[in-house]
């Protein structure tokens, strides 16, 4: 009797640890998704606004990484401060990139642009290769190995959690500069209709300028988040491009909570997938989850249409 | 000029088929390295230019049929001992049967989904490959037949998959597909109407840029002995692809030949600078697209109206 009660009872423990161990999983999920939400605002912002696919997406938001990385070791302070730093400096290659570069092939269909960000990657990867080394960096913080433990088994690391809240308040000002500002409602004009809106006397290209730099503000906010969280090589950026452009893809396009919702599922196909099939095949379930989700509904889960 | 290049132009032509049939007999074995290397890619960024410049499939995908006939032809040679040019039209099936697996997903996407799908697939082969033992992981394998062939026969593989790329592509472009798809390129709508399979064509042209193109790695892997997953799937491929293309001229048939010839020479000029090279290739291919967006030989036939080989038919 004695012995088949505790088999029993140790099941039940079992069964309980399995289920915290579920719960860990969707927490980490929902956390992690917040972060993928925040890759991913910048690109589809800029498809949105100038109807360009940057493919250097995840390349320019690892310059944020490193850019945080030379700040923090320069100054010798926290990554957190770099925000301060990195933004600004973000904002301003992202305005020169869209007025120097891109801006010459707006309208010219889709090739032009796909290859100007493909060769920008390139330049970026490799000239991050040759000042950087091929070298693992991460940006260390106190904040890295501590966590709230919650129940016996289930805890939340403390920096996934701070990096959920940043995203969010990423979203929610970015949402505000669309929503309530001048420049922000010029920008949605000149991507509903550029030829109204440059009758209207805006300046188009220079606002593709501005909503290039909002948006290389959100990938330096990604790039120290990322940085944070997970080493970077100068490799690591097109990894990126396609986590991005997977939340893109699953969300459907140009709205915010479709960004968000798109991040939470892309991170838990990969959690999951990693605790069923093995680490090793982490990154191909969420590949496959993305296929699927384009094979059935290309618009994207929140997509119209 | 025109009418001179047009009645000579079979004569150049063929001048130029038997320089490379002797390349072997007069060359040094660096020229024939050369010129192996030029046959390849030239088979290589044909395909990427039929499905770019002709059929606006913009793939971002190409070295997943890449991975797929190199990793083909080093299982098929020294797993079970087929020869390696069996083995590398092998490499061109396989590519066939994943490329129609892809179709099932990605021919629903349109343009930049398209491009994305493609690559994604690639991606999530590198992993694939990456973590299946039978192909030793991430570790890679090596190609090796029971009796490899000398560079003199590769080189002849090589040769006839260039030339016969090349050939077949102008074929291709002059026959009634060839024809569909100039149409669909410049009014998807319009040609649909008017008849246009737009679907089955552009679906051919993607199985045919499959074929070619494992067809062509397995001959490459030959060559170049070694296999690893984050070589063969990287996104490397295509990035050479995109700037042979790119420079040559996209959408002309000559381009991809002046492309290649270019990159040839530039990647060993460029070899002794191996850390700055692909920024330089980057930054060329940002400069031609700025300037002369429609390359070398796109630009030419504008202004002067020179052009070797035209599609259209008189």
């Amino acid at each position: 009797m004695d012995s088949s009660e505790g088999a029993v009872g140790s099941i039940l423990e079992w069964e309980g640890v399995l289920m915290e161990n579920f719960y860990q999983l969707i927490l980490n999920g929902v956390l992690l998704g917040g972060l993928y939400a925040t890759i991913a605002m910048g690109l589809s912002t800029i498809l949105g606004i100038v109807k360009v696919i940057n493919l250097a997406h995840g390349d320019l938001m690892i310059l944020g990484s490193y850019l945080s990385f030379v700040f923090m070791h320069w100054i010798g302070v926290n990554p957190f401060w770099t925000f301060f730093l990195v933004i600004p400096a973000m904002f301003f290659i992202g305005f020169f990139i869209q007025s120097l570069i891109l801006n010459r092939v707006v309208g010219k269909g889709m090739e032009p642009s796909l290859i100007l960000t493909f060769g920008l990657s390139i330049i970026i990867q490799n000239s991050l290769l040759l000042f950087f080394t091929p070298d693992s960096r991460s940006l260390m913080t106190p904040l890295s190995v501590k966590t709230i433990p919650i129940t016996e088994f289930l805890n939340i690391p403390l920096l996934y959690l701070v990096n959920f809240f940043v995203a969010l308040g990423a979203i929610f000002i970015l949402h505000l500069i669309f929503q309530k500002t001048y420049l922000g409602r010029a920008i949605r004009a000149a991507s509903d209709d550029e030829i109204a809106a440059k009758l209207m006397g805006i300046n188009t290209k220079r606002i593709y300028a501005f909503a290039m730099g909002i948006a290389m503000m959100t990938a330096g906010v990604a790039g120290v988040l990322v940085g944070m969280a997970f080493l970077f090589y100068p490799h690591t950026g097109p990894q990126y491009l396609i986590i991005a452009f997977g939340v893109m893809v699953i969300g459907g396009l140009g709205s915010m909570k479709g960004t968000f919702i798109g991040g939470l599922i892309l991170a838990l196909s990969q959690l999951i997938g990693a605790q069923l099939l093995g680490i090793g095949n982490q990154l191909l379930c969420g590949y496959i989850v993305l296929l699927i989700v384009l094979a059935i509904r290309p618009q994207g889960v929140f997509g119209e249409g | 000029m025109r009418e001179k290049i047009h009645k000579f132009r079979w004569y150049i032509l063929g001048l130029l088929l038997v320089g490379l049939l002797t390349v072997p007999v007069w060359g040094s074995d660096y020229v024939v390295l050369l010129c192996l290397l030029f046959c390849l890619y030239l088979a290589l960024s044909q395909m990427w230019n039929l499905l770019a410049g002709y059929s606006g499939l913009i793939s971002l995908g190409q070295q997943a049929f890449i991975g797929i006939g190199g990793y083909t032809v080093a299982v098929m040679a020294s797993y079970y001992g087929m020869h390696v040019w069996v083995g590398s039209l092998m490499g061109g099936f396989f590519s066939i049967l994943l490329a129609l697996f892809m179709s099932l997903f990605i021919f629903r996407m349109k343009g930049l989904y398209f491009a994305i799908g493609t690559w994604v697939f690639a991606e999530a082969l590198t992993i694939w490959f990456g973590n299946w033992k039978y192909v030793n992981s991430g570790m890679g394998m090596f190609v090796n037949p029971t009796n490899p062939p000398s560079i003199t026969m590769t080189y002849y593989a090589s040769l006839i998959i260039g030339v016969g790329a090349f050939i077949f592509v102008y074929v291709i472009l002059r026959s009634k597909l060839g024809l569909g798809l100039m149409a669909m390129r410049d009014n998807e709508v319009v040609s649909e109407t008017m008849g246009v399979e737009v679907f089955r064509s552009k679906l051919y042209c993607f199985l045919i840029g499959a074929f070619v193109t494992g067809t062509t790695a397995g001959v490459l892997y030959v060559f170049q002995v070694f296999i690893y997953p984050y070589k063969a799937f990287a996104i490397d491929w295509t990035v050479t692809l995109v700037f042979i293309v790119v420079i040559g001229g996209i959408g002309t048939i000559e381009g991809p030949v002046v492309g290649t010839l270019i990159f040839v020479f530039l990647s060993q000029w460029l070899a002794e600078y191996s850390s700055v090279s692909l920024i330089i290739l980057g930054t060329i291919a940002i400069v031609v697209i700025l300037v002369a967006p429609r390359g070398i030989m796109g630009t030419l036939h504008e202004k002067i109206g020179f052009e070797i080989l035209s599609p259209r038919r008189e």
